[in-house]
């Protein structure tokens, strides 16, 4: 106690050095967030503007999550906050660009304040129940201001949307907010400080009787709590933080339009927190990350990209339920064993079948949706820089074939897989067991 | 035993209640006064609705009519949370927890309230003290500290109970409602739950709804029977095991375990 409050350079410099190992995970990724717009391959506009989006898309996950993940709520209706506080930044910045003494990187905040006004206001009806009544609810209000932004053209723009230019206002410490780089910035500082208040708000009382509420509603009644303020909370602040992703989104295109509260928002942020996984507070910035990354890299290669994200959304589903953040979390264990090394040479044994089926599933995919949407371009088809004719039997023979040999060779392939994990499970028990004794 | 609580003032108060599912009666005019500081044990066969009497005081059903009163305030129209603040604490017959989290969540979360943290958003519960503190006492009272950072889904059933009961009594409530706490149990994890619930019971009012005469006649101040939905008979244990109409009522079962 005494050291401390005579606030010694040693004592200083330990208690920083204790806060900087605690803090170690969160000072590395915002090396990493610095760093990554510097990298070669994504230092271009590109570059720059895909790492915007994925912090955005992160940003919106992140709080999606709160309800799914931690407070057990499933929304059909999340975009509703993503957009109208998109709609409250667009608006800010047209103030801004007609004189408002406000910088521009602050725009963010309108967005988050609209998304906590919108939902308390919904929240108020919706969190009374949960389950598949606040599914369906859910999914009639996002119905609900969709339409309504298609009617209010003046406020939205409808589908055309609301533009605004992030360039012409105050420039604080010259951030002209020209170059994607600074937007990038803002982007990354404010995904940091989100992420760093949704965690902080996980650990708050309020936080943890979120987690308590959505295992069981009815003890959390009998130990103080009333479940439906819990939700409300909940709820509000998942608004609040998707409001603040959609003014980063307004900053970033400098255009909302009425899609960004539409049905298909809410079910990309349902696909990113799922696919990520629910169970780990970070698993919806890996959804994130990777569904941005899909919708854009996949899109330049085919226009059939949404059957993919959907093929991709259904495989996790029933192969990874616990999502990408919990097959990670499965090798915990396993990771310091010997065997672990096995456990990786069995996968990429395994992984040749799967490409091979994969392979065959793609050509068959392709050939089918160009000849049913593109029926004027003809037989021929180019896949895999190979010249395809579909009005001959042999690609489609030699889809199937491959398609075949991949799955027989991939059931082949399973057990070996599962002999190497028995090993590693087995090597990291002994291991535990044997730790246990040294205690 | 009852003598010293004789002249106490009552605790719990039930009057006239009634309860019908339906045209069906379950609760068929009780009236019922638990002192405070007593151990007071409900009896009854099957489907005499001890259960559903449990789920009106605690508020999990409105009643059809009658009165229940906690401390000399009305509570029969208020919410479970509500009735928990005003210091009345239940337990669960159907094992009632929360299973994804860790067993040190599930009491940690169940101290907070009574420790005035409720929907605070400005602490870190890592850094309660009082509330981690509370959590590990408890923790040590229901003998569960080495299991502590297990998910309470996985535990025992037996670890399950004393959980169970470890999230009823965590809140300090000043009334405790135990339901069937040893429901299940082998012999010694039921003698072992009977000392935590003698341990957990002293200077509170404890009421307990409970199967195994062994325990009922071991732990209770006073016992009331419970037969179709009405009290036939509320008296100190010995007294009650003479009882005629008691024994009209278990008619080929011993009231002598």
């Amino acid at each position: 106690m005494s050291s401390a409050s005579h606030g010694t350079g040693a004592s200083r410099r330990g208690r920083l050095r204790r806060w900087a190992a605690q803090q170690r995970a969160w000072l590395i990724a915002i090396a990493i967030l610095i760093v990554l717009p510097h990298v070669p391959g994504l230092d271009g506009n590109f570059g720059r503007s895909l790492l915007s989006q994925m912090g955005i898309a992160a940003v919106f996950a992140l709080s999606y999550n709160l309800l799914l993940g931690q407070t057990g709520l499933l929304s059909f209706g999340h975009a509703v906050y993503f957009g109208l506080g998109g709609y409250a930044a667009i608006h800010l910045m047209r103030a801004i660009n007609g004189g408002l003494p406000i910088p521009m990187p602050l725009v963010p905040l309108a967005g988050a304040a609209a998304g906590l006004f919108f939902g308390m206001l919904f929240g108020a009806v919706t969190t009374r129940r949960a389950g598949v009544v606040f599914a369906l609810i859910s999914l009639g209000i996002g119905e609900l201001v969709f339409a309504a932004m298609r009617i209010l053209q003046g406020f939205s723009g409808g589908e055309e949307g609301i533009t605004a230019n992030r360039g012409l206002g105050p420039h604080p410490f010259g951030l002209t907010l020209g170059p994607q780089l600074q937007v990038y910035y803002v982007i990354a500082f404010w995904s940091v400080l989100s992420a760093a208040l949704m965690a902080a708000f996980l650990r708050t009382p309020v936080g943890r009787m979120c987690n308590a509420v959505r295992d069981n509603p009815e003890r959390a009644a009998f130990i103080g709590y009333d479940p439906v303020r819990v939700r409300f909370v909940a709820f509000s602040v998942a608004a609040m933080f998707a409001g603040l992703a959609g003014g980063l989104h307004a900053l970033n295109y400098e255009i909302v339009a009425a899609e960004a509260v539409g049905a298909g928002r809410s079910g990309a942020v349902l696909l990113m927190a799922y696919i990520g996984g629910v169970q780990h507070f970070f698993g919806a910035v890996l959804g994130a990350i990777t569904i941005t990354w899909l919708q854009i890299s996949l899109s330049d290669y085919t226009t059939a990209w949404q059957l993919y994200l959907g093929l991709f959304f259904m495989a996790a589903v029933l192969f990874a339920p616990g999502g990408l953040s919990g097959l990670l979390s499965m090798h915990r264990p396993i990771v310091r064993t010997r065997a672990f090394l096995e456990v990786l040479k069995t996968y990429a044994i395994a992984a040749v079948p799967v490409l091979i089926a994969a392979a065959g599933a793609i050509m068959l995919l392709e050939m089918n949706y160009r000849r049913a949407t593109q029926p004027d371009a003809g037989a021929r088809i180019k896949l895999f820089t190979l010249d395809l004719d579909t009005s001959t039997p042999w690609p489609w023979l030699a889809a199937i074939v491959l398609l075949a040999m991949g799955v027989l060779l991939f059931r082949r392939t399973r057990p070996l897989v599962e002999r190497a994990w028995e090993r590693a499970g087995a090597e990291a028990r002994a291991a535990g067991a044997s730790r246990e004794a040294a205690r | 035993m009852s003598e010293r609580h004789e002249n106490a003032r009552s605790m719990l108060q039930l009057r006239d209640l009634h309860k019908r599912f339906g045209a069906t009666p379950i609760i068929r005019g009780v009236s019922l006064d638990i002192r405070e500081g007593e151990r007071h044990a409900i009896i009854g066969p099957n489907g005499a609705g001890k259960s559903t009497l449990f789920n009106l005081i605690g508020g999990l059903f409105a009643p059809s009519s009658g009165s229940i009163r906690l401390a000399g305030e009305s509570i029969e129209s208020l919410a479970p949370f509500e009735i928990y603040r005003r210091g009345l604490a239940r337990s669960f017959q159907v094992t009632n927890i929360f299973p994804r989290l860790s067993v040190y969540e599930n009491i940690r979360c169940s101290v907070l309230w009574s420790l005035g943290y409720r929907y605070s958003f400005r602490h870190d519960v890592s850094k309660l003290r009082d509330a981690n503190e509370r959590t590990d006492r408890v923790l040590e009272q229901i003998g569960m500290v080495a299991r502590r950072d297990v998910r309470a889904g996985i535990l025992t059933y037996a670890e399950q109970r004393a959980l169970e009961i470890g999230i009823t009594i965590a809140g300090d409530a000043r009334v405790i409602l135990l339901d069937e706490p040893t429901a299940g149990m082998s012999r010694a994890e039921a003698a072992r739950a009977v000392e935590l619930i003698r341990s957990i019971s002293s200077g509170r009012t404890l009421v307990i709804v409970e199967h195994d005469m062994g325990v009922v006649f071991d732990l209770a101040d006073r016992i009331s029977v419970l037969v179709y939905g009405e009290i036939v008979a509320t008296d100190a244990p010995a007294r009650i095991r003479e009882n005629p109409t008691v024994q009209a009522a278990y008619l080929g079962t011993s009231l002598h375990a």
